[in-house]
């Protein structure tokens, strides 16, 4: 009798193959069971599989003879050395000749490999993941509509929840796409490409960015996505603004020096040509020469200080009225000198704020000396007034200077709080305004400002009564 | 002097103005200011001048726009003018900016030597 051929598949099967009686004993198995898990003869399937003496919870085998069906599951054997295995298996029904179910066969593949690499893949993604999550720039995943559909932590932070929305969108608060746009040129060549934008947060702050855009293939290699990475590099322009702005003073207080060494050493020239030619106007036009250019320098170099050192406000509680009444003082005769109508309106009843006295008149200087030189290098209108207000409200104490000089066009006007930028050329050094707006923030309080060009410019600054900060923490600021 | 020349000072600040129209008048020259370009322009045409100091920063029109259109006019080109200005990027910018039109005459950069100032005033008005 010829050996029956499917004995051989039974043996030669590279899996584990066991027929179990209704009682959960096996009755067979073939080679590579034998050799991994030893002797079987009368003993029971858990008790060869799992070493335990009692019945599994959830038994394959069990369910087939119940109900007839194939079932699988996914267990895990120990095998004659103490190694545990996992394994795929899947249990079949053996019918007799009426159909009963006799005995069932079940068939346990080895999958300890693909769960090991499977628990790689995990933890890879979980790192990936983490990665994305935790890394410090902007990441997101885009669509070939520039739709968001993935977004880091930082990214969620920084701009919300933006899945779904379109970048541009949600980096620039427009409808249009930016052109040109990395992630669409990615999209078309399967290339990198760099940008540096200026994106808005959502809480309308501006960000300095650096983009990267790379592509996402699926397994045929066609660009699914793109993965578009920005750096804040904020602090870096910044930096650089700010040494740029150095460069920019130097250059700005040279010529201002210049210009006023030329007006000084004019007035020298009249007052000696005065004395020897013993005529006493111009000697005292040449006086006057050199006092008003030492004022000014005076002034530039208070200027420089507080540009180069962030001053700490030496507070008191001071009267409004009384800086007020000092500054329209100062300034009344100058207003005289160049044919201006000086007008101060105070509210008497304004009462004291906590400030720094010297800080708040040096602000208000600046403020009236500006809008008297709106005036004077304004052709147009045959008479000029400046004025000066003070007001008092439960909370702060607000100045306003005002004038009908050459005014500021759009442009000027946005620039105007800026550092260096002067709508006087030559003559300003282009610190009045910032050196001003500063003070006013190192106080609490802000400067508004309206203006329309050949029509007058209107300075607004509110400054708190309380000291913004603590007694403790004010010298820490 | 028996035929004195007329200057033009174009300069935005005051201070200068009168400077150096005291320096040039107590030389025998007559002067006439203006604080702009624009107030250039008039003075121009009303006074005549033989020579013209100017400085290149200034509100409303500065000098560069007023030099070009200046010695873009036939009328007007021949008079000599000398840059007066306190930054030297003024003045790279400024010759950059000539298309077209000749040179300055004169250049004398702030803070003026007054040697240097006449000695070039008078060179031009010979």
């Amino acid at each position: 009798m010829t050996e029956n051929p499917y004995r051989n598949y039974f043996e030669m099967m590279p899996a584990y193959l066991t027929i179990l009686d209704r009682d959960l004993r096996i009755v067979e198995a073939n080679r590579r069971f034998r050799r991994d898990f030893g002797d079987f003869e009368g003993r029971y399937c858990y008790q060869v599989n799992r070493h335990r003496s009692e019945r599994c919870e959830t038994c394959p085998a069990e369910r087939t003879f119940r109900d007839g069906q194939r079932h699988g599951i996914e267990e895990h054997f120990k095998n004659l050395s103490g190694q545990e295995v996992s394994l795929l298996v899947y249990t079949t029904p053996i019918r007799n000749d009426a159909g009963e179910i006799t005995h069932v066969m079940k068939m346990a593949t080895d999958i300890t490999e693909i769960k090991l690499l499977q628990n790689q893949l995990r933890d890879s993604r979980e790192r990936y993941r983490q990665l994305f999550e935790e890394v410090p720039c902007y990441i997101s995943i885009q669509d070939s509509n520039l739709r968001i559909l993935e977004a880091n932590r930082r990214f969620r932070e920084d701009f919300g929840d933006s899945l779904g929305k379109k970048c541009h969108q949600v980096y620039m608060h427009r409808t249009d796409p930016c052109v040109p746009c990395a992630v669409k040129q990615t999209f078309e060549d399967g290339q990198g490409h760099q940008s540096e934008e200026v994106v808005t947060s959502q809480r309308g702050e501006h960000v300095n960015v650096l983009v990267s855009t790379a592509p996402v293939r699926n397994a045929e290699g066609q660009i699914k996505s793109i993965i578009e990475m920005s750096t804040n590099i904020t602090q870096i322009r910044q930096l650089q603004s700010q040494l740029a702005s150095l460069g920019l003073v130097i250059s700005s207080i040279s010529h201002g020096i210049k210009g006023l060494l030329t007006s000084l050493d004019g007035g020298v020239y009249l007052v000696n040509t005065g004395l020897s030619k013993n005529d006493r106007k111009r000697f005292e036009q040449g006086w006057k020469m050199v006092e008003r250019n030492i004022t000014r320098i005076r002034r530039m170099v208070l200027d420089l200080l507080y540009y180069a050192k962030d001053r700490v406000p030496e507070w008191e509680q001071i009267s409004a009225l009384t800086v007020a009444e000092e500054v329209c003082e100062v300034m009344r005769g100058k207003a005289g000198e160049l044919g201006i109508e000086f007008q101060c309106e105070f509210d008497r009843e304004a009462g004291e704020f906590d400030a720094d006295a010297k800080a708040v008149r040096s602000l208000l200087i600046n403020l009236v000396e500006n809008a008297m030189d709106a005036c004077r290098v304004d052709s147009k209108k045959p008479n000029h007034q400046v004025r000066i207000g003070m007001k008092g409200y439960p909370d702060r104490i607000e100045f306003e200077v005002a004038d009908n000089g050459i005014g500021m066009d759009q442009e000027t006007r946005e620039r105007s709080f800026g550092l260096f930028f002067s709508s006087k050329r030559g003559n300003g050094t282009g610190l009045g305004l910032f050196i001003s707006n500063k003070i006013a923030q190192a106080h609490g309080g802000k400067m508004e400002l309206e203006s329309e060009l050949n029509r007058g410019t209107r300075l607004m600054v509110k400054l708190p009564r309380k000291r913004p900060f603590p007694a403790g923490d004010a010298a820490k600021k | 002097m028996p035929n004195p020349k007329r200057i033009l000072i174009v300069d935005d600040e005051l201070d200068i103005r009168t400077y150096l129209s005291t320096l040039f008048e107590d030389q025998g020259y007559i002067t006439v200011q203006a604080k702009d370009g624009v107030e250039a322009m008039q003075k121009l045409q009303t006074e005549n001048p033989d020579l013209i100091t100017l400085d290149i920063s200034m509100p409303e029109k500065s000098g560069v726009k007023f030099f070009r259109d200046l010695k873009s006019d036939d009328q007007w080109k021949k008079i000599p003018i000398i840059i007066v200005t306190g930054v030297s990027e003024d003045f790279k910018k400024f010759i950059s900016s000539r298309r077209q039109v000749p040179a300055p005459e004169g250049f004398v950069p702030k803070p003026i030597n007054r040697e240097e100032i006449l000695a070039i005033v008078k060179k031009l008005l010979i």
